[in-house]
């Protein structure tokens, strides 16, 4: 039996009288990548950012490798990597001064060779003397992505990691995100690719309105609702993940 | 792709401790004093406009009367930190909120007030360098010079005051989200903040505009650290300067604290 990476309980996120999540519960197992599915407003983020120690639950529990999140944040989060949606710096560091801020923050002295080691596993060491702005949007996410996993962290929450990337650039980052799994490590990411979430995750959950609809593997899930009137309502010829997407959550544009 | 929920063992080393508060602060330090280095509008608030302004107001005969040369020196650290905690400090705050900055520290394990802090400890750096220049050029180049006695007094004010202009950079950042909107604001309430004190001792506007001017945030650092640059002349009109100022830190910094916030949504 393997461990958990990370356990959420009944969490409840409210924005004002907006209640952004719902009740969610999941598990991680150790070295699993488990994908948050929903569309836009559905509570991916807000579930993400509670986790993260962004957002202050309602309530609901959060245990990181067994460290309660909300009794001991700080423990908790050395002990998880992030990325999110949209990531940035202080405009005025150097790559290689952010990436010796934030091994510093996570306690993980670096020498100026061990940075542009890491720096060139990523293929930027050339671009060490850059500021970020200076980088293209997948040296950008590819630097996000080292920043994550500067100190080994168990658990690595990614925030759309893939949104805005050239194809090229997307697949890379999978071997990267499949790389840091085969490391032993666990990730939870949410995106809103279909394709990502077939390709990339062992489980997939799918959120609206701040609850979980459903979890399982993506083949699991379209078995499991493959012969759902909703599903087959949008489907078109065989039923896809995101038939089963659409037939749960609606056709209707969200904001 | 591998099974779902695959039995693994973890090949990383776990960092089951969290980092020292010190390692965060070298961290924090490190790269806030980095950015302020790097900031030419930084270094330019900091150094050069004070000096211009050192420079005009002893070159003209129309300046005496706004009082005497120790009170038009600390009008100079008056502004310059004005400059420093208003447009520069504020608006890096503000900046550095929009693009999103402090959202990627706060999900590192550096506790929220450590990263305010750092960036404060460089501003108050930069401030005692800004007063060290302009003592020094007042005393090389315009004959104001102080006591060894008065230099201490006059930089422990200096840290003093720095918490009053400090905090209205921090009033401003939690009451104003918008960079752009503050950038406009930031300039506005620089002139009351500093060039109201200007005429903290001078009746040209009459006594009643001199009580306002002198008991204004720029006005009473002015008595301060006039006061503290010839310490034989401290009097009660200092001690309540002091007091003052303490007063107008607490009452800026809790809006800072109160109304501030980490995100720009």
């Amino acid at each position: 039996m393997t461990g958990l990476a990370l356990q959420v309980s009944d969490l409840r996120v409210s924005y004002g009288p907006k209640r952004a999540v719902d009740g969610v519960s999941l598990d991680i197992s150790e070295g699993e990548i488990f994908g948050l599915l929903g569309p836009n407003g559905a509570g991916k983020t807000s579930t993400l950012s509670a986790i993260e120690g962004l957002l202050k639950p309602t309530s609901g529990s959060i245990l990181i490798r067994q460290v309660d999140a909300r009794a001991h944040p700080v423990l908790a989060k050395a002990l998880i990597g992030v990325q999110l949606q949209s990531t940035s710096f202080q405009s005025e560091l150097k790559i290689s001064e952010i990436v010796k801020l934030y091994a510093g923050l996570y306690g993980v002295p670096l020498t100026k060779p061990a940075i542009l080691d890491r720096l060139a596993e990523i293929h930027l060491a050339d671009e060490a003397s850059m500021r970020f702005s200076q980088l293209s949007g997948g040296q950008q996410k590819r630097l996000a992505l080292l920043i994550a996993t500067i100190h080994d962290p168990p658990l690595v929450l990614l925030d759309e990691p893939t949104s805005g990337l050239d194809p090229q650039a997307r697949r890379q980052l999978w071997d990267r995100i499949e790389r840091i799994r085969k490391s032993g490590r666990s990730i939870l990411l949410t995106t809103h690719s279909m394709e990502e979430a077939q390709s990339v995750c062992d489980r997939v959950a799918i959120m609206d309105y701040g609850k979980i609809l459903t979890v399982d593997t993506p083949a699991g899930l379209i078995e499991k609702h493959k012969d759902d009137p909703n599903v087959l309502a949008v489907a078109r010829g065989q039923v896809t993940l995101e038939d089963v997407f659409i037939g749960l959550t609606g056709r209707e544009l969200r904001e | 792709m591998s099974e779902p929920n695959a039995v693994r063992t973890p090949a990383v080393s776990l960092p089951l401790r969290a980092p020292a508060l010190t390692e965060i602060f070298r961290a924090l330090l490190e790269a806030d004093f980095t950015v302020q280095l790097r900031n030419n509008r930084a270094l330019l608030l900091s150094f050069a406009l004070p000096l211009v302004v050192l420079f005009a107001l002893f070159a003209s005969k129309f300046y005496i009367a706004l009082g005497d040369p120790q009170f038009r020196v600390a009008s100079v650290l008056t502004l310059g930190m004005a400059s420093i905690a208003i447009l520069g400090y504020a608006m890096t705050v503000a900046r550095d909120r929009e693009k999103g900055v402090f959202q990627r520290l706060r999900v590192t394990p550096a506790p929220t007030w450590s990263i305010m802090t750092s960036r404060l400890v460089v501003q108050v750096a930069a401030i005692l360098a800004m007063a060290l220049v302009v003592l020094v050029a007042a005393d090389l180049f315009k004959g104001v010079s102080l006591t060894a006695e008065a230099y201490l007094l006059t930089f422990i004010c200096v840290i003093f005051s720095s918490a009053l202009f400090l905090g209205v950079g921090q009033a401003l950042a939690g009451l104003v989200r918008s960079a752009d909107t503050l950038n406009a604001v930031g300039r506005f309430a620089y002139l009351p903040l500093f060039a109201l004190g200007l005429f903290g001792q001078s009746t040209i506007f009459g006594t009643t505009f001199e009580l306002i001017s002198r008991w204004s945030p720029g006005g009473t650092v002015e008595t301060l650290l006039t006061g503290a640059m010839n310490p034989s002349s401290w009097k009660s009109d200092t001690w309540l300067a002091l007091a003052v100022c303490a007063a107008y830190s607490v009452v800026f910094a809790g809006i800072g604290i109160r109304w501030f916030q980490w995100g720009a949504r």
